[in-house]
């Protein structure tokens, strides 16, 4: 009775705190001492990840060590730290949920190249602008669009942006285009372009910059003065997100007002040119159609070479939230099944709570039965930060998410199992005088277990797999690596060949594992005194 | 001789569907009840409503002066005094033959594992099932199971054993080997309850044989008198449908 108590109790909090108003406030922030930025670390030149802190690269919290965040962003967000006298942090955190995360007070600032548009105002602050570029288009060399000069140029060309941005609704602009979905990411409309599914992307001259520089077959678009796209001031400026009614807002426009027009041109050209893919792929004269098959391999071992330690620990942490979410969830399985396999109480009123726990436990499986687990990582990281201002560990958040996830299969998992164990088991024990209890423990239980093993190596398998969505809360799982990798290095099909192998090495090792398990649980298949069998054996 | 289970109008029903009416048996120390009758007569129910595994829906069982359907009587406290040997044996799985016989002694006797492995060891032995300890039950014959789940029953030092069709799952030529043990076991003295439908065991170990038929104790006596001077029509019209 108690585990319902306990169960019933659980579930209340739930709903009450669900139940609660979501208010953001600005106070609610990282310690005082610190000056928390949100940035993807994966747009380069604005900002980039590195796994050396050359070029007064920063570390990136929660990897210190091992990454670190370079690029135009990072060093305005180095200016503004110094003169707010605060210590400067620098927060990985993907385009999506860079707002929320401010909202929730995870960070104080959002410097990534993100433009002050009305949208965003109304939900957050921007300081002045920081930097002010011009929009292009970036295209295949080989492309009939390769030379533009304006925008009708561009007709019936298939032209997309990055979701979330004016510069997919500029493409409207641009007569009988043919404007395709947006794009996740910079990383994904570059290599859409190299593969010929789209024939441009609209992008900031920095961007274009950096695509053409890291791929020798793609060109820029820059169109002639008064012809290209018409844009909103505001939406070619850059500037600093901040919570509304953040105090910090005045001092940091002052320090903006400081860093001259020379300044900042000089700091992006330098940007532009550290950036890492600028570095790797200098390699004078030689063309992109010299790669042979020993190119793919130098390449796979450049990967690893570089970014190795990061797949290692992207490994390590999916591992660790597989194996983990598993079992708590296993156990979250166990304790509802044989919860419901009680024997209703004689009690009204306890009779009563059961069904309340009942319908609960209902509800629950529904919803996260139901819902894809992207959402629910979203809602619980975003929804717990906006309703109680505290902003979860992210490993912490990631595991909460994939146990409970995994809880709701695996309690119908083991309600089948529990369902599959021959009534007369429970009889037998019955009739020797063991409780439900002793029954469940002794009897029941164990065959459940073996029951359900297959079951539950399938759950780990799918969880190590399912970490991977993870990434839209920047948990540094493998997935997340292999595009921070990707992002800076543009060698998608190599990154996530790496990636991928990687996966099916922990998915077959946790195959074989759980085929051992299963032989030791099943004992040998002969018994002792052979000799003595009877021939009919 | 005081009767060690006494059973006064019990009714069962399932649903609409009345199966025991009002029963009245009583069970003598020491002896040897067996229960014929057709399928449907309500044998095998009467039987699972003794150790309460079906719930009566009224009427008495009274167990050392006390009625166990009252209320707040425990049911585990009850069902230890009485080994149940199931048509489908009902081992368990997950144990091998050895624990199969030790685990009720130790979860429910509270007796320690020595004491509790020698005493499986020796009812074991009884049954003549002593060199399959290490054995899993998904590894045995059908006979050989019976006779382990006699074992696990017997290792609970039962006041009254209740065998349950115990051979009606068997190939024929096994059906001995069980019913060897469990003559074997009426010659100890043991008080036994035996639902079956094997008309030669009965009239060789009973003491005393019920007829059932349509939820009712049709006759009652002596093997003598049932099976050679039935007064009833019914149990002659069973008999000599059974014995022909």
């Amino acid at each position: 009775m108690k585990k319902n108590i306990l169960l019933l109790l659980l579930s209340v909090i739930c709903f009450v705190s669900l139940a609660q108003p979501l208010t953001v406030k600005a106070q609610e922030q990282s310690p005082d001492n610190e000056f928390r930025v949100g940035l993807e670390a994966s747009y380069a030149p604005f900002n980039w990840t590195q796994t050396s802190p050359d070029n007064g690269a920063v570390p990136i919290f929660g990897e210190e060590g091992s990454a670190y965040a370079g690029g135009y962003d990072v060093q305005i967000a180095k200016k503004i730290a110094d003169g707010l006298g605060k210590k400067l942090v620098i927060v990985k955190v993907q385009w999506d949920g860079l707002v929320p995360a401010l909202q929730s007070g995870t960070i104080d600032a959002v410097i990534a190249g993100m433009s002050p548009t009305e949208e965003r105002r109304e939900q957050i602050d921007f300081t002045d602008a920081y930097y002010e570029s011009d929009l292009v288009v970036v295209t295949r060399k080989d492309s009939p669009f390769a030379d533009a000069r304006n925008l009708s140029d561009l007709s019936n060309a298939k032209i997309t942006a990055q979701q979330s941005t004016f510069h997919y609704t500029v493409i409207d602009q641009i007569p009988d285009v043919q404007k395709e979905q947006a794009m996740k990411d910079f990383s994904a409309m570059r290599t859409s372009l190299a593969s010929g599914v789209i024939d441009g992307y609209v992008s900031e001259r920095p961007e274009g910059i950096t695509a053409t520089g890291a791929n020798p077959d793609l060109t820029m678009v820059e169109f002639d003065e008064g012809e290209g796209f018409q844009t909103n001031p505001e939406d070619v400026q850059v500037a600093i997100g901040m919570r509304q009614g953040d105090p910090d807002l005045e001092r940091i426009n002052e320090i903006i007002a400081t860093i001259s027009e020379d300044e900042r041109t000089e700091l992006m050209d330098t940007a532009i040119k550290e950036q890492p893919a600028a570095v790797e792929e200098v390699p004078d004269g030689e063309t992109a159609e010299s790669d042979s098959d020993e190119g793919l391999l130098s390449d796979f071992r450049n990967i690893l070479d570089e970014y190795g330690i990061l797949f290692l620990r992207g490994t390590g942490l999916t591992l660790f939230i597989a194996v983990f979410s598993t079992i708590v969830g296993l156990l979250i399985g166990l304790l509802i099944g044989i919860f419901r396999s009680l024997p209703s109480a004689e009690n009204p009123f306890s009779r009563f709570l059961q069904k309340l726990v009942h319908g609960l436990l209902t509800i629950y499986i529904e919803v996260f039965r139901g819902t894809p687990m992207i959402v629910q990582a979203m809602v619980i990281y975003y929804g717990t930060a906006l309703a109680f201002g505290v902003s979860m560990n992210r490993t912490v958040a990631a595991l909460l998410i994939v146990s409970i996830n995994t809880g709701a299969y695996m309690s119908e998992i083991v309600r089948g199992g529990i369902f599959a164990v021959d009534k007369g088991q429970t009889e037998a024990a019955q009739a020797i005088g063991m409780t439900h209890g002793q029954t469940m423990i002794k009897v029941v239980l164990p065959q459940v277990m073996r029951n359900i093993l297959p079951a539950t190596g399938n759950e780990i398998i799918i969880n190590i797999k399912d970490t991977a969505v993870l990434s839209v809360i920047s948990v540094a799982d493998l997935f997340f690596q292999g595009t921070t990798a990707a992002g800076t290095n543009y060698q998608y099909f190599q990154t996530f060949t790496i990636v991928g192998v990687i996966y099916l090495v922990l998915t077959i090792s946790a195959t074989q594992l759980l085929r051992l398990v299963e032989r030791k649980m099943d004992g040998p298949s002969e018994y002792a005194m052979l000799d003595e069998l009877n021939p009919e054996e | 001789m005081s009767a060690t289970i006494e059973i006064n109008h019990l009714k069962k029903n399932f649903g609409k569907n009345e199966v025991l009416k009002d029963i009245s048996l009583s069970v003598t120390k020491g002896e040897v009840v067996t229960i014929i009758g057709s399928s449907g007569s309500g044998k095998s129910t009467l039987l699972r409503c003794i150790n309460l595994l079906e719930k009566p829906t009224s009427g008495e069982i009274i167990y050392k002066g006390e009625n166990v359907l009252k209320k707040g009587y425990s049911l585990p406290k009850y069902r230890k005094n009485l080994g149940m040997v199931f048509q489908s044996f009902n081992l368990f799985n997950n144990m091998n033959v050895l624990e199969n016989c030790v685990t009720g002694q130790v979860t429910v006797l509270k007796r320690d594992r020595e004491e509790a492995e020698k005493i499986a060891q020796e009812n074991l032995q009884l049954v003549d099932m002593e060199r399959y300890v290490n054995a899993k039950p998904n590894q045995l014959s059908g006979g050989q199971k019976q006779r382990v789940a006699i074992a696990r029953a017997l290792s609970m030092n039962p006041d009254v054993m209740l065998f349950d069709e115990p051979t009606s799952a068997l190939d024929p030529e096994i059906v001995g080997e069980v019913l060897k043990t469990m003559k074997h076991l009426a010659e100890t003295g043991l008080t036994m309850v035996i639902v079956t439908h094997e008309m030669g065991f009965a009239k060789e170990v009973s003491d005393r044989v019920i007829f059932m038929d349509k939820g009712v104790i049709a006759e009652s006596g002596t093997p003598e008198e049932i099976f050679n001077h039935p007064k009833e029509e019914r149990t002659k019209a069973f008999l000599s449908r059974v014995l022909n």
